[in-house]
């Protein structure tokens, strides 16, 4: 069994080809220091104090795009993310990559290591480095860890333009993700796989919570109807017949979208009463996106 | 309309009443360089940011209860470095840290080796301003033993060390603590010694280290006297700080003092750097304060709707004088 997933060494040369392209000649030195000792000499204590340290040798500043680079590494890795990275974060996780990962307890026991220590930055980058890890099941205790976190970059870290949580977590972990999510008013859009995780058990406590605000007089985000599409019933049909006929376009244009792409022949019948959102649609004017840019900009 | 919390604009706003001690210090920034923000609430927060503190350090100490194994410390230092360094960016209030192993528990020896070996992991993180608080309590020869094995970490790692000196036989200690920091080869300018008074003020001064005040009801400094510290030796290497705690303390001791000096006439120059610049200048050493980040809240540009208000998870105000809450 391989430990990796990924191609390792692929990626490991495109991560560090970006860090070379940053114009940082102070960061690029002590990395290339600390890679030879790593390389000549491996101890744990020189391991762990590199990650730690990173910031004070590589500085904060944001990590500037490569178009090749990004590209390659979004074929690489379907959803990885490194565009709003700072340069510590993106050398950190360069830096997971290095731990010898043929005998699976020493890699695991090195990662949990990292874990059991982290501070805030540091458990942003290590949970930025889910989706390149060797042994990626053993990580889904972890990340749903990580989820209860009430500390925001750790939540954004997992949460947004993240692979990991989609293609690993078992449904209630994931569902408990999208939920967090919604409670701490991240942006929807930019879970990954979102739509694709969606699922019946997700729609009810949905459907469930946004009753509950409703009855505390607290307005319900729009985003999250999309994840009733593929669900709708008679149990949950009145709350986008309600939506339909909210005075707030943003409600409506939410109903719009599930209807339009739901199987569900009521939500087809509701959609025909108003032909032009379904034009909208067709037209690609009226999207979640959309929706997404207007609520934050509202 | 769309956001959980639907902030206006006047809910991030300071609360209108306020006490008339801060007209005084109006516009002016602080830094308190010792408080053990740990053990204090979000109330205190609120009522720091709005007194004008931007910036704090919060020095690893004890917790009241002894703790019984390592793993404890771990999540001491940890939250330390984590939760409430969150915490206090929720509130505009720029958090750092000293690490260390204080002197109680310095007595607790095989408790005190097995922190001795997690120091390392904790001391090179981002926003560890220096070694402490360390130093005597009882002055104990494992006391001792620990103190000096942390000034040679803190030499490694050319970090400040922030010295906690006893309360009983203060002189003594007090003197004993510079002694052995000389003896280690440390800079006195890289060493500041904390919770001095009129007794010790003199020595510390006199042999180059920065000389740190308590301003701390009954057992410390009272700000009062503070005041009259500062007209005796003026302000270069002097600073003062809460070391608010679990125990009756109070988190705005350093603008309360800043008010109180300007009431006294004592030069505004003056203030700013016993109440801000020099805990800046001693700390900034470590090379891990940058002091643009200071005092940083919500940009004001961000629209108050939606999520993009809560950017820097900027933390809403309640009215406290009213029985309803929302």
């Amino acid at each position: 069994m391989t430990a990796y997933v990924i191609d390792h060494e692929n990626v490991k040369a495109l991560l560090g080809q970006l860090i070379q392209q940053q114009e940082n000649a102070r960061a690029i030195d002590w990395l290339q220091q600390r890679q030879e000792l790593q390389q000549t000499a491996p101890l744990t204590r020189d391991f762990l104090q590199t990650f730690t340290a990173m910031p004070r040798f590589t500085g904060k500043q944001p990590v500037k795009p490569v178009t090749e680079i990004m590209e390659a590494l979004e074929k690489a890795i379907p959803g990885f993310f490194v565009y709003d990275w700072t340069l510590d974060r993106l050398a950190r996780v360069w830096w997971m990559l290095f731990i010898p990962a043929a005998e699976k307890s020493i890699y695991v026991n090195q990662v949990e290591a990292l874990f059991n220590g982290a501070e805030m930055n540091e458990l942003a980058a290590l949970y930025s480095a889910l989706p390149l890890l060797a042994y990626p099941e053993e990580w889904i205790a972890r990340t749903a860890d990580g989820i209860r976190s009430n500390i925001a970059p750790v939540q954004e870290a997992i949460m947004l333009h993240n692979p990991y949580p989609a293609q690993y977590l078992p449904e209630a972990a994931w569902n408990q993700l999208v939920m967090k999510a919604i409670f701490t008013e991240k942006p929807l859009n930019q879970i990954y796989g979102l739509q694709k995780r969606s699922n019946e058990a997700l729609a009810a406590i949905i459907t469930d919570f946004a009753h509950e605000r409703q009855a505390a007089g607290r307005p319900v985000n729009p985003l999250q109807w999309q994840l009733l599409t593929n669900f709708l019933s008679t149990a949950n049909f009145p709350d986008i017949t309600r939506l339909w006929q909210s005075a707030y376009n943003v409600e409506k244009e939410a109903a719009a979208l599930v209807c339009y792409h739901s199987n569900y022949p009521p939500a087809k019948e509701l959609l025909a009463s108003a032909p032009y959102l379904a034009d909208e649609i067709n037209t690609g004017s009226l999207t979640w996106d959309k929706i997404a840019a207007t609520i934050n900009l509202s | 309309m769309c956001g959980i919390h639907d902030l206006t604009e006047q809910d991030l706003q300071p609360l209108a009443h306020s006490p008339a001690y801060l007209d005084k210090i109006k516009g002016m920034k602080f830094f308190d360089p010792h408080v053990h923000m740990t053990s204090r609430t979000t109330d205190d927060y609120q009522a720091m940011a709005d007194a004008g503190v931007v910036a704090i350090i919060e020095p690893a100490f004890w917790l009241g209860q002894p703790r019984t194994g390592v793993d404890s410390f771990r999540d001491y230092f940890s939250s330390l470095v984590g939760w409430e360094r969150f915490r206090s960016s929720q509130f505009g209030i720029k958090h750092y840290c000293t690490i260390g192993l204080n002197s109680k528990e310095a007595n607790n020896e095989k408790l005190a080796e097995a922190v001795m070996e997690i120091l390392p992991q904790f001391i090179y993180k981002e926003g560890v301003v220096g070694i402490g608080e360390i130093g005597f309590d009882d002055q104990t020869a494992l006391e001792e033993k620990y103190y000096r094995a942390q000034l040679e970490l803190a030499k490694e790692a050319n970090l400040p060390v922030q010295i906690h000196t006893p309360h009983r036989d203060k002189k003594q200690g007090t003197r004993r603590s510079m002694d052995i920091a000389l003896e280690h080869g440390l800079d006195p300018k890289m060493v500041i010694v904390d919770h001095n008074n009129e007794e010790t003020v003199k020595e510390v001064l006199d042999r180059g280290f920065w000389a740190a005040f308590t301003i701390y009801p009954f057992t410390k400094m009272g700000n009062e006297r503070m005041v009259q510290v500062v007209k005796q030796y003026g302000s270069e290497r002097i600073m003062i700080n809460s070391a608010a705690d679990w125990g009756i303390s109070d988190p705005l001791a350093v603008p309360k003092t800043a008010a109180l000096m300007h009431e006294s006439g004592i030069d505004s120059n003056d203030i700013h750097l016993v109440t801000y610049k020099n805990a800046l200048t001693a700390f900034a050493q470590s090379g891990q304060i940058n002091e643009s980040d200071f005092g940083v809240v919500t940009d004001q540009s961000e629209k108050f709707n939606g999520s993009t208000v809560l950017r820097g998870g900027q933390q809403p105000r309640i009215n406290k004088n009213t029985t309803i809450i929302r």
